[in-house]
This record gives structure tokens, sequence and C-alpha cells, in this order.
């Protein structure tokens, strides 16, 4: 008994210390949110929405470390490469506009996003095979209507 | 009665005239300011040996611009910038035209998400 409560102790006490370190949990304003279909909106909504917009949901358990660092970091890296809050400012370099759709397509199609361990605990972020095929046939309608890239 | 006719007509037409005028000397001037704007090189941007160059670019602060990056290397990069919401594959030998937005004065980073090892670059609003 006295040897259990000599490890748990010290990692009540690492566990405690750890919530010293915060992130803020923030949603920036959304500047120009993702124009598209309503059926795509809501697939994308549910299955990317938390990382990838400025719409996050931040759960209870998001407040708590460890894992409040590591859904800070996902949350951070995936609104840096693919902001749906931040759409028109893609859509300004018509290059770009098409890479992240492209981006978009390949991950779907790979089956990469959303990420497992997300997915552990969303289950409803997983997507059919019926949402795969309707958001790839989505990026290539709005591909197929974007002019030539310089 | 047919003095007073012909003075009005005369001052139509001249006022006609004017305008006609005016309107062909805006185009001229539209056009030659067009064309010496396309003379301009762009701002650009070479990556060649692994970096870019040149690694710092100043641009006009507040103006949207057109920046021109060439991939002067063997193998395919990727032009990316988180703080600018800008990215382009370019591919060996290739130029492409990247429209980037108005900058706020600043400093906003790029690099090259297909080599972690190329140092990065920073356009310079002023």
């Amino acid at each position: 008994m006295r040897r259990l409560t000599k490890c748990l102790l010290p990692a009540a006490a690492a566990a405690v210390a750890m919530q010293v370190v915060r992130y803020p949990r923030t949603n920036p304003a959304v500047e120009s949110d993702l124009v598209a279909p309503s059926e795509i909106k809501s697939v994308l909504h549910r299955a990317c929405y938390d990382c990838h917009s400025n719409e996050t949901t931040w759960p209870w358990y998001t407040a708590i470390a460890p894992a409040s660092w590591i859904i800070h970091h996902d949350v951070e890296e995936g609104r840096s490469r693919l902001n749906f809050s931040s759409w028109a400012d893609y859509a300004e370099d018509p290059g770009t506009k098409a890479r992240k759709l492209d981006e978009i397509s390949k991950s779907v199609a790979r089956g990469d996003m959303a990420p497992w361990y997300y997915r552990m605990l969303h289950p409803d972020a997983g997507l059919s095979d019926g949402e795969r095929a309707e958001l790839t046939r989505w990026v290539a309608e709005e591909l197929g209507s974007e002019p030539a890239s310089p | 009665m047919k003095l007073k006719s012909i003075l009005s007509r005369s001052v139509g037409r001249a006022l006609v005239a004017i305008v006609l005028a005016a309107l062909l000397a805006s185009a001229v001037a539209t056009h030659a300011a067009d064309a010496a704007a396309a003379q301009e090189p762009l701002p650009a941007i070479t990556l060649k040996n692994g970096r870019f160059d040149p690694s710092e670019l100043v641009v006009p602060a507040n103006t949207a611009f057109k920046l021109q990056v060439t991939n002067g290397d063997a193998e395919a990069i990727e032009f990316e910038s988180f703080e600018v919401h800008r990215e382009r594959v370019v591919k060996p030998g290739e130029t492409i035209t990247v429209f980037m937005p108005s900058l706020s004065p600043g400093t906003y980073k790029f690099f090259d998400d297909f080599h972690g090892s190329t140092p990065n670059g920073v356009i310079v609003a002023k």
C-alpha cells in the first residue's frame, strides 16, 4: 500500500503541475467562411471545422493538460495549413485556392482526415464512402470552374 | 432666327468635340500608365541551391501586388506562407505568379514546405 502511495503521489503531483502550463482556447473572428453547397458544408463542419476553422468546439477535456497541449497544437497547426474561415484569402490567388482544394481531395481520398485519434473522441467525424465521393466531386467541380492559374 | 439656330448647332458641335477630346486624352493617359506599370519588373523570389534569393523581399505596404516565384532547383518546391495565406507548388525550372494581398506594415515569413532544410525567407512590407 505504502509502495503504491509512493508511486501515485509523484504522479498526482506531476499531473497537478502540468496544469500550470495553459494555452488559450480561442476562436478568432470568422473573416470569410467557405461558400459551398449545404451538404458539403455539413460534412466539413462535422469532420474538419474543429481544427480547420475559427469555429472550434472546445469540450471540457481541452482544458486539462496534457490533452490541452496536444489539442492546442493540433488546432494551431490545422488553422495554419487550412482555415475555412479565411477561405476568401485563398481565393484571391486562384493557384492557392486550387492547391488547397487539391489537398482536401487527396486527404479525403487517402483517409488521412480526420486523424484517427480525433475520430476516437468524435466518432461522428468519420466520413462514409458516399461522403468521400461527394467531397471529391465537389472539389473537382470547384477546380473545373477555376481559371487556369498564371 | 436662322442665325440663332446655326449658332446653337455650332456650340453643340463644339461641346461634343470637347467631350470627345477629353475622353480620348483620358484613354491615352490610362493606357500610358498601364503600359508603364506593365514594364515595371514584378517583385521576384528565386529558389536556387536550396536557398531563397532574396531571403528578404521588401514591398510597399497596403498595396496588393504580384510576386514571381522561380524554382531554379531540380526538385519541386512548395512556396508557402501561413501568415499571407498562400501556398503554391513550383515545378523545377518553372516561374509562377502569385497574387499577393495588400499587407500591413510588418514582416511575413515564407518557406518551402517540401524541404524543411531550406532556410525561411521574409517579405517585409514598408
